[in-house]
């Protein structure tokens, strides 16, 4: 599946976009850890000391977040689905 | 609005696109065509006024024809000005506008490129059409309030609140100037989240039509990044509105924005 990675994330990794691949019957955690095995230097932007995901930043499964909508980390992922991981929104 | 650059040479060859083009989009809406006078003095051209006494000269007639020449016109003002009344624009001629546009030849453009060729047939006019109803419309406030008062259910409404958020140089009088701001903008759900912001809104009793429009990609000190206009029955529901508006989009929807000062670039959410 697609991850989109958006400001200082995608300068980290030096791409916008990263393709992973997981198990049939994955999750977002499954592929937030492929991400992180792909792109380990990602892990100090985006995981806190004990390893769990800063409240500042976002993650969004197919446009809407996982966390509030779905089951968390435990949300089920299919091949086609777009994850996206940013930090704090600053438009205006 | 949307607007489509065509840049290089022939002159002959991008004069010929141009007029392809200007048809292509006539066909849907109503359709400006812009040129250079500079490289394309083209018979039957808007008369070259520059020089003479006047600073604008406008030519009309009965029907409502006009001509018009004048000086100290750059494009942005034009397309400014264009934006509330027109669909498309073609313009051509004008290689350092950061509209798509496509390129004829060995030309540098500074918009994004949405096709490229040596003569007209590499181009395939309605598929260049279609790519460019996929950019970001041009908007301006004025072309929003116009919009916006063409609702249906206008009659009912006594206001337009409006909020514009612009380029700053400086928070305070020591700081290091910004020369711009990039604008980064998940696509397709940064817009579909405003979307559903401005229905939110909308929904509100005394309010009939809420408009977000936030730019992206780079932009310059003082200029426009993002408008909220607001068309309500009454003022007070209309400013509570604006305000809202604006508070939601910088807090939920998916932009993210670097400053370039001339000292230095950082990611503004790295500094809050």
């Amino acid at each position: 599946m697609q991850w989109k990675l958006f400001a200082n994330l995608a300068e980290t990794v030096g791409d916008r976009n990263v393709t992973v691949d997981v198990e049939d019957g994955a999750t977002v955690g499954d592929a937030l850890d492929a991400l992180l095995a792909a792109h380990p230097t990602l892990e100090d932007d985006v995981l806190d000391e004990d390893g769990d995901l800063y409240d500042h930043i976002q993650l969004l499964h197919n446009g809407t977040n996982p966390f509030a909508e779905g089951d968390g980390l435990e949300t089920p992922v299919a091949a086609d689905d777009e994850l996206a991981l940013f930090p704090p929104v600053s438009g205006g | 609005m949307r607007v489509l650059g065509i840049v290089g040479a022939p002159d002959e060859t991008v004069a010929t696109l141009a007029e392809q083009f200007v048809e292509e989009f006539a066909a849907e809406g109503p359709t400006a065509h812009v040129t250079n006078l500079e490289s394309s003095p083209a018979d039957g051209a808007v008369p070259d006024r520059r020089g003479k006494s006047a600073d604008a000269t406008y030519g009309l007639s009965e029907d409502g024809h006009w001509t018009a020449t004048g000086r100290e016109r750059r494009v942005a003002e034009v397309l400014d000005d264009l934006a509330p009344d027109y669909e498309y624009v073609v313009l051509e001629g004008f290689p350092d506008a950061t509209v798509p546009g496509i390129v004829v030849g060995d030309v540098e453009y500074a918009g994004e490129v949405l096709g490229t060729g040596s003569s007209t047939e590499d181009f395939d006019v309605s598929e260049v059409a279609a790519d460019l109803r996929e950019t970001e419309p041009y908007e301006t406030l004025e072309s929003l309030v116009d919009r916006i008062k063409g609702a249906e259910q206008a009659e009912q409404a006594g206001a337009i609140a409006t909020f514009t958020g612009r380029v700053r140089a400086k928070e305070d009088a020591d700081d290091e100037p910004t020369t711009f701001l990039e604008f980064e903008k998940y696509e397709g759900v940064a817009e579909q989240k405003m979307a559903d912001i401005s229905e939110e809104l909308a929904d509100r009793d005394g309010v009939i039509e809420v408009l977000l429009h936030h730019r992206s990609g780079v932009i310059e000190y003082g200029e426009d990044i993002v408008f909220v206009v607001v068309l309500a029955g009454h003022r007070e529901e209309a400013f509570e509105t604006v305000r809202d508006g604006i508070n939601r989009l910088k807090d939920e929807v998916p932009i993210f924005k670097k400053e370039v000062t001339t000292d230095e670039e950082f990611w503004v959410h790295d500094r809050e």
